[in-house]
């Protein structure tokens, strides 16, 4: 029991950090799901962690409402950014929306209001594994419903192939455009959890890497289904611990062994194994469909 | 080592004499920046810190007691640092920790520290908000910028005249904007009218537009806030430039990598430091030797992370010896006038670090006490 | 005039760099986020033969360059040919080259550590020039020199060589190239090399140029380098040269007039207002928009 009560008081900030990387995963999962590159999720995490932040230091907003209006300013700004934005293709998307994300990062290392580069400490830590967790729930149950219905053969339509789904009478624009607005709302909840997770929020938390980490545990985890960004956040965020042991043996310095692994792992799931990890059984089970095949001609 | 020491024991008992005093360890967690952004300050924190683990077992730790000190990698983002912690505080029980790199770093991760009742001792965080000021565990022997810049300046003013000022600062990063607060304030103190103000980020290498600008407006001297990694980078392009006046910098530019990297270009530059490098005192004379003879760069992030665990084998002294965390913590409120490689050392009321500061300046490649 | 000088010189390094990054999108459609990876091998790869080897830098140039030439070979082979037939493959060729790109970090930070370093004393020359109110250096003057000469040569290139046409071709065209019997692996392969040779080429010189080579140093210029080729026109060799120039100058001057903050601000503001009111750049003639 006691050393049940000592793994849990060690790990429980790995837990609730994988809820955090799960939902900012999910948030880019939102937009590449109707098939949409958007990196602007760091921006908009931003947002969210320094609005609930300054909200829980200069007002008494019960924290549910807090982090309503994290997760609500990124998504409504996301509307007027997006509109232009999303007529944008592919790799033009990628560009501009990396562009917002410094802008963002930029503007809040010079207001002078938040601090500039120290940015907003002394957040009275409010969130903890329960409501990450509780958020993460009702995200994946969002996605969830999604699946299947209407709406999300709409999506699944307008990632294939979106001028043919255009012309089948599917309205892209809106549908990109709540995409992008949910993933803006997914990660500025994200930000704002993370803001009551860690004391405190700072420009620096909220650039170019970030956003590459986002990206890279949804794509690793699995873009096929909403449960791979999850399984991606997890794995990702668990490496380092695990390489710790390999950075032992080999004498590889951690840091430049844990992106040496980051990279290679993204290199073999992006080269053979595109739709992720969460896409393995479905890969294996083809994989022996074929060999069964194979051998029922030769034999 | 155990087996040997069984032997001993065995042996002694065996002689007569009775089994050795009971020895206890104390077990510190330093968490430091070993990779990204503030890699290069971890590394050179890791050789004071390692060094001065074997410095004090030759004597400033009462006889019986141990030191040992657990490195792990903060990667210089706070979800890992948060993790090490509650690893250090949880898992490995730690007595005390040496605090995070980065100041924003370590705003996210001594929280858990002080929940946790675990002392904390910040040896590089320089913010003035946000550290100590979380709570009675954390303790800084780094000075703020805003107890060397002053007094630097002045004596510089004294000595150069100057009577307008260019200002170059770096923005996005905590270590250098708050040196340029002070340095603003200061400025005004002295009335010396601020001509010009430019900023760059971290991450830039080309200064000349800045330089330029600033240069243009003929200042009596050019102040600057910057990274040792830029600061080098500044003042051989403004040099380059045909910039001939005086320049002063703050404790980013106290490192001998500054001058390494700047070669000629960093004569004549004033430092307005918390690290007196030409120190004749002896715990500083036997950080240089032990440095070198280890082929260590010693700098001014060395000589501070050496100095917290100086004052954490003080703090196990005045607590006679003993080595749990409550004991180190008021062991730490009794550590006053410490000869350690940065001088005199003392805690302020608010648990920061107090010693003199130095204004140096560099004459044929190495720093110097400005007279 | 101090201050258009400072930004000729910086614009030949974003020039230099956004030619490499834009002839790869020309070619292949996809953004090569390795490119500053390649840059940063490059100038490590200079260091190591100046400070190691004790080459003389005008030595050590052309072999850094053309080991980055074949870095870039050996980066088509193994993270974008497998993507060719795939329908999504500029986003996944992105994505790739991010993995590409944190590799080589990776392997840079494992092999020379997280500091910077700089060229030895001596191995980079020191005098300057007065030019009509301005000083320029040595370094700075030849580096433009050379920025210029590799530009003009990749022209010569691509409007007087086979090579050039066949590249021509294929940009325009894959298909159509192959039907022509183009060996459009080859050429691709010949791109990737020219682009990299280019990226590193850049490296090289900023390092000498700042005497900083780190592990992150690709860091700063990759962002820039989009601004670049979106200013410029994806695909567009003359607009990278010309946008390259052109965001050096604003550059400058930005800090000049409005102060250094603005900075970083007014490269993605030039950005995003292309993006939205003119996505094929200045001169670009690839298809931005969807409709």
């Amino acid at each position: 029991m006691e050393a049940l009560l000592e793994w849990w008081l060690t790990y429980q900030s790995a837990v609730a950090f994988i809820g955090v990387n799960a939902l900012l995963a999910l948030s880019v999962y939102a937009t590449l799901s109707c098939g949409q590159l958007s990196l602007a999720n760091a921006g908009f995490m931003a947002i969210g962690g320094y609005a609930g932040a300054l909200l829980t230091l200069h007002t008494e907003l019960p924290f549910a409402l807090v982090l309503a209006a994290a997760a609500a300013l990124p998504a409504v700004v996301a509307v007027p950014l997006g509109l232009p934005v999303l007529r944008l293709r592919g790799v033009f998307l990628a560009i501009a929306t990396i562009g917002w994300g410094e802008v963002v990062r930029l503007a809040l290392v010079n207001w002078d209001y938040t601090n500039g580069a120290l940015g907003l400490v002394a957040i009275p830590q409010r969130a903890g594994p329960g409501v990450i967790y509780l958020c993460l729930a009702l995200a994946l149950f969002v996605f969830w419903r999604l699946r299947g219905s209407r709406a999300g053969q709409a999506l699944e339509a307008i990632r294939e192939d979106e001028p043919a789904a255009r012309t089948l009478g599917i309205d892209t624009t809106a549908y990109k455009l709540a995409m992008f607005a949910f993933g803006a709302g997914l990660a500025g909840l994200a930000g704002g959890l993370e803001a009551h997770l860690t004391f405190m929020v700072a420009p620096s938390g909220y650039g170019f890497s970030r956003v590459v980490d986002m990206l890279v545990q949804a794509v690793v985890g699995g873009i096929a289904h909403f449960g791979g960004p999850v399984l991606g956040a997890a794995f990702l965020t668990l490496l380092p611990e695990a390489l710790r042991e390999v950075s032992r043996v080999t004498g590889m310095e951690p840091g430049p062994l844990r992106l040496l692994a980051n990279g290679l792992v993204l290199l073999l799931v992006i080269l053979f194994l595109p739709n992720g990890i969460v896409s393995l059984p479905q890969r294996v089970r083809e994989w022996r469909e074929e060999r069964r095949a194979a051998r029922a001609l030769v034999g | 080592m155990s087996t040997v020491r069984g032997a001993l024991v065995v042996l002694l008992t065996l002689s007569g004499v009775n089994t050795l005093a009971a020895d206890s360890t104390a077990r510190i967690g330093a968490a430091l920046s070993l990779t990204g952004d503030a890699a290069v300050y971890g590394a050179t924190q890791r050789n004071g810190i390692l060094l001065a683990v074997e410095d004090v077992q030759k004597g400033q730790l009462p006889p019986g007691v141990k030191l040992e000190v657990v490195v792990e990698d903060d990667g210089s983002s706070k979800q890992q640092a948060i993790s090490v912690y509650q690893r250090f505080i949880n898992q490995q029980k730690v007595s005390a920790i040496i605090g995070p790199t980065l100041s924003t770093t370590a705003t996210g991760a001594d929280p858990i520290a002080q929940m946790a009742k675990v002392p904390v001792v910040a040896v590089s965080n320089t913010a003035a908000k946000g550290i100590t000021d979380i709570g009675n565990y954390i303790w800084r022997v780094s000075l703020m910028e805003k107890q060397v810049v002053p007094g630097a300046m002045k004596t510089a003013q004294q000595r150069l005249h100057f009577k307008t000022a260019g200002v170059l600062y770096g923005n996005d990063d905590v270590f250098t904007k708050a040196g340029y607060d002070v340095m603003k304030a200061t400025l005004d103190q002295l009335g010396v009218k601020i001509l010009g103000t430019q900023t760059f980020a971290r991450t830039d290498r080309d200064f000349n537009a800045q330089i330029t600008a600033l240069k243009a407006l003929n200042p009596d001297i050019l102040v600057v806030s910057a990274l040792a990694e830029n600061a080098s980078a500044i003042v051989t392009q403004a040099r380059q430039l045909g910039w001939s006046g005086a320049i002063m910098g703050g404790n980013g530019f106290n490192s001998p990598a500054f001058i390494k990297n700047a070669g000629p270009a960093a004569e004549g530059v004033l430092v307005g430091t918390a690290w007196n490098s030409a120190s004749p005192s002896p715990a500083n004379q036997r950080f240089k030797q032990a440095m070198a003879a280890r082929g260590f760069t010693a700098d001014q992030f060395a000589a501070q992370a050496y100095t917290g665990v100086l004052v954490l084998a003080e703090a196990i002294k005045q607590a006679g010896g003993k080595t749990g965390r409550e004991d180190i913590e008021a062991g730490l409120a009794k550590v006053k006038n410490l000869d350690t490689p940065l001088g005199t050392f003392s805690f302020t009321p608010s648990r920061d670090g107090e010693h003199e500061p130095a204004v140096q300046i560099v004459k044929n490649g190495k720093f110097e006490i400005l007279q | 005039m101090q201050q258009v000088v400072n930004g000729l010189f910086l614009g030949s390094i974003y020039a230099l760099f956004a030619l490499g990054y834009t002839l790869v999108f020309g070619v292949l459609d996809i953004l090569n986020l390795a490119h500053q990876a390649v840059f940063m091998l490059c100038a490590f790869t200079a260091l190591a033969l100046v400070g190691t080897l004790h080459l003389h830098t005008l030595v050590a140039l052309p072999i850094a360059i053309v080991a980055a030439g074949l870095v870039g070979v050996l980066l088509e082979r193994a993270a974008f040919r497998p993507l060719r037939g795939r329908s999504d493959s500029n986003i996944s060729g992105l994505i790739s080259s991010l993995a590409a790109a944190t590799i080589f970090e990776a392997l840079a930070l494992a092999a020379w550590g997280p500091g910077q370093f700089r060229f030895p004393f001596g191995s980079v020359p020191d005098r300057r020039l007065q030019l009509g109110g301005a000083i320029v250096s040595e370094v700075q003057a030849v580096i433009i020199g050379i920025s210029v000469a590799m530009m003009l040569a990749l022209t010569w290139l691509l409007r007087r060589t086979r090579l050039g046409r066949h590249i021509r071709a294929v940009a325009e065209s894959p298909l159509a190239a192959r039907i022509l019997g183009v060996n459009v692996d080859r050429v691709i392969a010949a791109s990737f090399f020219i682009s990299s040779a280019l990226g590193g080429a850049a490296g090289v010189l900023f390092g000498l140029a700042f005497n900083d080579v780190s592990a992150d140093m690709g860091r700063s210029v990759e962002l820039k380098g989009l601004a670049v080729i979106i200013l410029g026109g994806m695909g567009s060799m003359p607009g990278a040269v010309l946008a390259g120039y052109g965001l050096g100058i604003i550059e400058v001057f930005t800090v000049a007039k409005l102060g250094s903050s603005w900075r970083d601000g007014v490269s993605f503001a030039v950005l995003f207002l292309v993006l939205l009111l003119r996505p094929r750049g200045l001169l670009g003639q690839a298809a931005t928009r969807l409709a």
